[in-house]
C-alpha cells in the first residue's frame, strides 16, 4: 500500500513536472492584457474555445474588469492596456477626455432591440405599435415614444396586472451604452425621424429627461439588465431595450433555460433602430495586438455563432442562436445613425 | 493543439483530486461545521463571502457546496445596505458579495470590482400579517394596497416590525414601497416627491407603526419569533420559514400580503469581488455554478425561494402554502426604485426624521473588574457614539428628538446622566461626565437595568420611540440583585424593551444572554468589532 501510494507519488510528480513545463513555455510566450469590457462581451471573453484561439495563436490572454462604456473612459486606467466598449459614441468621448488611442478598430455589431413578453406584445400590437412581417416583430418608434410621454398606464392597454405607466427599462444612458444608444434612438424619434445635432437636440431634450426620469434607478450592466428581464418575469421589466446579441448569445449557451422561456420573451425591432459598434480601444502598443487577434476569422464566426455578435462576414441567420431563437431579422434595414459627439455629449450631459 | 491542452489538463485534474482524496483519508473528511465557515479537507482556495443575513437558511445547502466544490466558504452576515458601503470601501476582506438585492451591488462597486453577478433565486418583499389578524382586516382576500395597510396602523389595529431601512434591503425596500404608494407616484420618486408636508407627515405615521427593527431580515425572523408581535415586513421566504416554525410549536402562522403599490422583489445577486487572484476566480466561478446548478436550484426553491425561469414547481406547493397566502402565480409588478442619488436621500431621511426617534439608556460597568483596560475600552466606546464627529463616519450620529441617558453602576446605581437634546454639545458634555468617573465596587447590572426600566416607565410615552437599554459591562454581576428577581420585575412591567449587552474587559457571556432572551435582543462583543456591535444596535432600535 505505502509502496503504491509512492509510486503514485512519483507519477503525480513527473506528470506535474512534464504539465509545468508545457504550460511554462506557452506561459513564457503569453503576454496578458488587461481592460476595461462592456458587460455583455463577458460571455465571449469567458469563451473556452474563444480563449484558447487567442492563446494558441495569438499568444494572448486577456483579462477584463467589467464596467459600462462610457463609465470606462473615465475610470481608472492605470496598467490597462485596452477598453473594449460598445459604441463609437465612447471612442469619441475617449478622444475628448484622453486625445488620440494607440490604435482602435470595430470588432463587431448588433442591432439594439427591444425584449417583451408576449402578453405584453399582444396588448402593444393591439395598441397599433408592433407589426409582424416575416416572423420579425417591429416597433414603430415614434407610437411608442408618444405612448412613453403620454404617461399611459399598462392597465390602459389592457395589462392591468401590471401597475404602473408604460416604460421601456434601460440601463443608465449616461453609464452604459445600451441605455445610451436607446437614448439616441429616441432623441432622433423625438426629432421626427432626423438624427440630431449639437443645436436640434436642444429642442428634444426636456421630452427625452422625462421619459428618461421615469425610470427611476436604472441598472448599469446591459448584461444585469437583461437577466433580470429574464429572471424577474413579466411583472418587473415588462419591456427592456437591448442587443440583439444577447438573447442569441443566450439562447446559445442555455439551451435548456432558452427552451422555458422560448414560448414568452420576444424580440423587438425597433423602426428605426441604431447599431451598437463594439469598438476595441488600444491603450498602448501591447494592447493593440488584441485587434488583430480579435479579427481573426475564426473568432469572428464564433461571435456570431455562439454570442450573437453580427461581424463583417457573420453566417447565415441559422446559424446563431444555436438555430433556434425565431424572428431574427435577415438584414436591419431601418436603421438610424447614431448622432454626432457633441450632440450625444449634450445627451449625457442633460440625462 | 488544444487537445493536447485539455488532455493535460485532465489529466492535472485528475492528479490534483488523487491529491484531494489522499488528504482527506488521513484528516478523516467532510466539512466542517464552524460559524459561518465551512472547511473541507484538501480545498486549496477559501471564498470569503459578506453576505445578507437572509442566506443563513441556505447554510445546509452551503455546506455541501463547499464538500462539492472542494472549496473553503467563510461567510460573514451583514445588511445589505451594509454591504454596499463595505463595497464602497473595495471589500478587502472579502472575495464575493451576496447582498438581498443587485441595487446595491450596482451602488456599492463604484471602483469596478465586481464581475460574474448572478441572480441565485427571487422573493419579493412582503408583509407577513397574524392570520386571523388579516382575515379581521379584511387582506385575505382581493388586492392589497399601501394605504389599506397605513388606515389599517392608523386606527392602531396592528402594528409591525421591519429592519431598519439604513440597513437592510427588506427594511430599505419596503420603506420605497410606502413612499411611492403616499406620494401616488407611478414614475419614479423625485427629490421634491420628499419635501412634501403631507407625505412626510404620513411616512412619520407609518413608520409609527413599528414596534421592533433589527439590522438583518433573518435577525428580524428571530425576534419576530421570540415575541408576540402581530406582523413583519419581511421576504416570502422568511416569511415561509417563520410558518413553518410556528406551525411547529402549534402557533398560528403569518398571512401573506403583497401590497400591489409598493412591491418589490429581491434578486439575491452572488458576484466575485476580484482583487486580482485568478485561484480564488476559479475557485468563486466553481461555486457559483454549483449554486446555480438545477440540483442546488431545486434544494434552494424547497427553503421557500423562487428560483429558474419557469417559476415555482407544483411539488413544492406544500413550501409555497396558498394557505398562508403564498401566491406563486401572481404576477409580481415591482415599483420602480428611484434614481440612486433620491434613494440615498429618502434613506437618509429615514435615519434622521422619519423614523420613531431612538431612546436609548446606557448602562456603563464601573465596578472593580472593569478597572484598567475595561474602563479604557468603555470610555473610548462611548466616545465612538457621543462625540458626534466620530458618530457620524460611522453613520451612528443621533438624530433629532432622540434621547441618550447614560446610567453608570457598580454594586448600586452610581449616576443617571441624561442629555438636554441631540445637539453635539449636549452629547459631548454627558460624554465628559462619563470620562471623569473611576471604576470601585462589586457589579449589579440588575440594579442599572431596574433603573432604566423605570425610568422609561415613568418619564416616558415609549410608543413614540423605539427604546433600547445597553448594558455595556463585562458581565460578572456579583451583586445583591439576581436574575430572577429582575425577570420578575421586567415582567411585571410589562414593557417590550430590548436589554442589548456589548461586552469589554474579561466579559462572561453568560448572565448576559439570559438578559438578551428575555428582553428579546442580543448580545455583541465590544472588543471585537465596537463599531459593529453599536451599528448592530442601532439596527434594533
Amino acid at each position: 500500500m505505502r509502496s503504491k501510494l509512492a509510486g503514485l507519488i512519483l507519477l503525480a510528480a513527473v506528470i506535474l513536472a512534464a504539465g509545468g513545463y508545457y504550460l511554462f513555455t506557452l506561459q513564457g510566450r503569453t503576454e496578458e492584457l488587461s481592460g476595461y469590457l462592456g458587460g455583455e462581451k463577458t460571455g465571449l471573453f469567458e469563451d473556452e474555445e474563444i480563449l484558447s484561439i487567442l492563446k494558441e495563436k495569438y499568444y494572448l490572454e486577456f483579462t477584463y474588469s467589467k464596467a459600462g462604456s462610457l463609465d470606462m473612459v473615465t475610470a481608472d486606467q492605470s496598467g490597462m492596456n485596452y477598453l473594449f466598449p460598445s459604441s463609437q459614441t465612447a471612442l469619441s468621448y475617449y478622444q475628448d477626455c484622453h486625445g488620440q488611442p494607440a490604435r482602435s478598430e470595430i470588432i463587431f455589431n448588433t442591432p439594439i432591440v427591444l425584449y417583451t413578453y408576449r402578453e405584453v406584445l399582444d396588448a402593444l400590437t393591439k395598441a397599433g405599435v408592433i407589426t409582424e412581417q416575416d416572423g420579425v416583430y417591429y416597433a414603430d418608434m415614434e407610437k411608442l415614444t408618444d405612448m412613453l410621454l403620454s404617461g399611459t398606464q399598462w392597465a390602459d392597454i389592457g395589462l392591468s396586472e401590471l401597475y404602473g405607466s408604460v416604460t421601456v427599462d434601460t440601463t443608465d444612458p449616461v453609464k452604459s451604452n445600451s441605455g445610451n444608444m436607446f437614448a439616441a434612438l429616441l432623441a432622433n424619434v423625438l426629432n421626427g425621424g432626423n438624427t440630431v445635432d449639437e443645436e436640434s437636440v436642444e429642442k428634444i431634450l426636456p421630452d427625452l429627461q422625462a421619459i428618461f426620469a421615469a425610470l427611476g434607478y436604472m441598472e448599469t450592466s446591459s448584461a444585469d439588465l437583461f437577466s433580470q428581464f429574464l429572471r424577474m418575469g413579466i411583472g418587473a421589466r415588462p419591456i427592456i431595450a437591448g442587443y440583439e446579441s444577447q438573447l442569441l448569445e443566450f439562447a446559445a449557451q442555455n439551451p435548456e433555460d432558452y427552451a422555458a422561456i422560448a414560448d414568452d420573451v420576444i424580440m423587438v425591432y425597433p423602426s428605426p433602430t441604431v447599431w451598437s459598434t463594439h469598438v476595441y480601444i488600444a491603450l498602448d502598443e501591447a494592447g493593440s495586438a488584441g485587434i488583430d487577434a480579435l479579427l481573426d476569422e475564426e473568432i469572428q464566426r464564433l461571435a456570431w455563432e455562439k454570442h450573437g455578435f453580427r461581424t463583417s462576414g457573420y453566417g447565415t441567420i441559422a446559424e446563431a442562436g444555436g438555430g433556434v431563437v425565431p424572428g431574427v431579422a435577415e438584414e436591419i434595414i431601418r436603421v438610424t445613425n447614431v448622432p454626432d459627439y457633441p450632440a450625444m455629449k449634450k445627451i449625457m450631459d442633460g440625462l | 493543439m488544444s487537445i493536447i491542452v485539455s488532455k493535460w489538463k485532465k489529466i492535472i485534474i485528475s492528479v490534483a483530486l488523487l491529491a484531494c482524496i489522499a488528504l482527506t483519508a488521513c484528516s478523516g473528511g467532510g466539512a466542517e461545521e464552524g460559524d459561518g465557515s465551512y472547511t473541507v479537507a484538501g480545498a486549496t482556495e477559501t471564498i470569503r463571502i459578506l453576505s445578507g443575513s437572509e442566506n443563513q437558511e441556505l447554510e445546509h445547502i452551503l455546506k455541501e457546496c463547499a464538500e462539492e466544490t472542494r472549496v473553503n466558504l467563510e461567510i460573514t452576515y451583514q445588511g445589505s445596505v451594509d454591504i454596499m458601503r463595505e463595497l464602497q470601501q473595495g471589500a478587502q476582506e472579502y472575495d464575493a458579495v451576496w447582498p438581498a438585492s443587485s441595487l446595491w451591488i450596482s451602488m456599492g462597486d463604484t471602483g469596478h470590482i465586481t464581475k460574474h453577478s448572478q441572480s441565485v433565486s427571487l422573493t419579493p418583499v412582503v408583509f407577513g400579517i397574524r392570520k386571523s389578524l388579516a382575515e379581521e382586516l379584511g387582506f385575505t382576500s382581493g388586492d392589497v394596497s399601501v394605504q389599506d395597510i397605513l388606515a389599517a396602523i392608523q386606527d392602531k389595529s396592528m402594528t409591525f416590525c421591519m429592519t431598519s431601512a439604513t440597513q437592510s434591503n427588506s427594511g430599505a425596500s419596503a420603506y420605497i414601497g410606502f413612499l411611492y404608494a403616499l406620494s401616488g407616484k407611478q414614475g419614479a420618486l423625485t427629490a421634491e416627491d420628499l419635501e412634501q408636508d403631507a407625505l412626510k407627515n404620513e411616512i412619520r405615521e407609518l413608520l409609527s407603526g413599528i414596534d421592533r427593527s433589527s439590522g438583518s431580515s433573518d435577525w428580524l425572523k428571530d425576534m419576530f419569533l421570540n415575541g408576540d408581535y402581530d406582523a413583519m415586513v419581511n421576504y416570502e421566504c422568511l416569511i415561509i420559514s417563520a410558518n413553518q416554525e410556528l406551525e411547529k410549536r402549534g402557533e398560528e402562522p403569518l398571512y401573506v400580503v403583497y401590497p400591489y403599490d409598493g412591491l418589490s422583489i429581491a434578486d439575491s445577486p452572488l458576484a466575485y469581488v476580484d482583487h486580482g487572484s485568478a485561484a480564488k476566480e476559479e475557485a468563486f466561478l466553481a461555486v457559483q455554478e454549483y449554486l446555480l446548478s438545477d440540483e442546488a436550484q431545486e434544494k434552494i426553491q424547497r427553503t421557500g425561494r423562487r428560483t429558474g425561469y419557469e417559476g415555482v414547481s407544483e411539488s413544492n406547493s406544500d413550501i409555497f402554502r396558498s394557505d398562508w397566502g403564498i401566491d406563486t402565480q401572481k404576477v409580481l409588478s415591482p415599483i420602480t426604485m428611484p434614481s440612486a442619488e433620491v434613494l440615498l436621500e429618502a434613506l437618509n431621511l429615514y435615519q434622521t426624521e422619519f423614523k420613531k426617534p431612538s431612546l436609548n439608556i446606557y448602562c456603563l460597568d464601573y465596578s472593580g473588574s472593569m478597572a484598567g483596560e475595561g474602563r479604557d475600552q468603555l470610555v473610548e466606546a462611548m466616545g465612538q457614539i457621543l462625540i458626534q464627529e466620530n458618530a457620524r463616519q460611522n453613520l451612528l450620529q443621533a438624530t433629532e428628538g432622540e434621547v441618550n441617558i447614560v446610567i453608570t453602576f457598580s454594586d448600586t446605581v452610581s449616576h443617571v446622566y441624561e442629555a438636554a437634546d441631540a445637539s453635539p454639545e449636549s452629547l459631548q458634555s454627558l460624554y465628559d461626565q462619563i470620562r471623569e468617573e473611576e471604576c470601585g465596587g462589586g457589579t449589579d447590572m440588575y440594579a442599572a437595568a431596574e433603573e432604566g426600566l423605570r425610568i422609561l416607565k415613568e418619564n416616558y410615552d415609549i410608543s413614540g420611540y423605539s427604546p433600547a437599554i445597553i448594558m455595556m459591562t463585562d458581565g460578572q454581576s456579583n451583586g445583591g440583585g439576581t436574575y430572577t428577581d429582575f425577570e420578575a420585575v421586567y415582567r411585571e412591567a410589562g414593557l417590550d424593551i430590548p436589554i442589548f449587552s456589548i461586552m469589554f474587559g474579561d466579559a462572561e457571556e453568560v448572565q448576559l444572554q439570559g438578559l438578551a432572551q428575555l428582553t428579546n435582543a442580543r448580545v455583541f462583543d465590544g472588543r471585537e468589532d465596537l463599531i459593529g456591535a453599536f451599528r448592530s444596535v442601532k439596527g434594533y432600535n
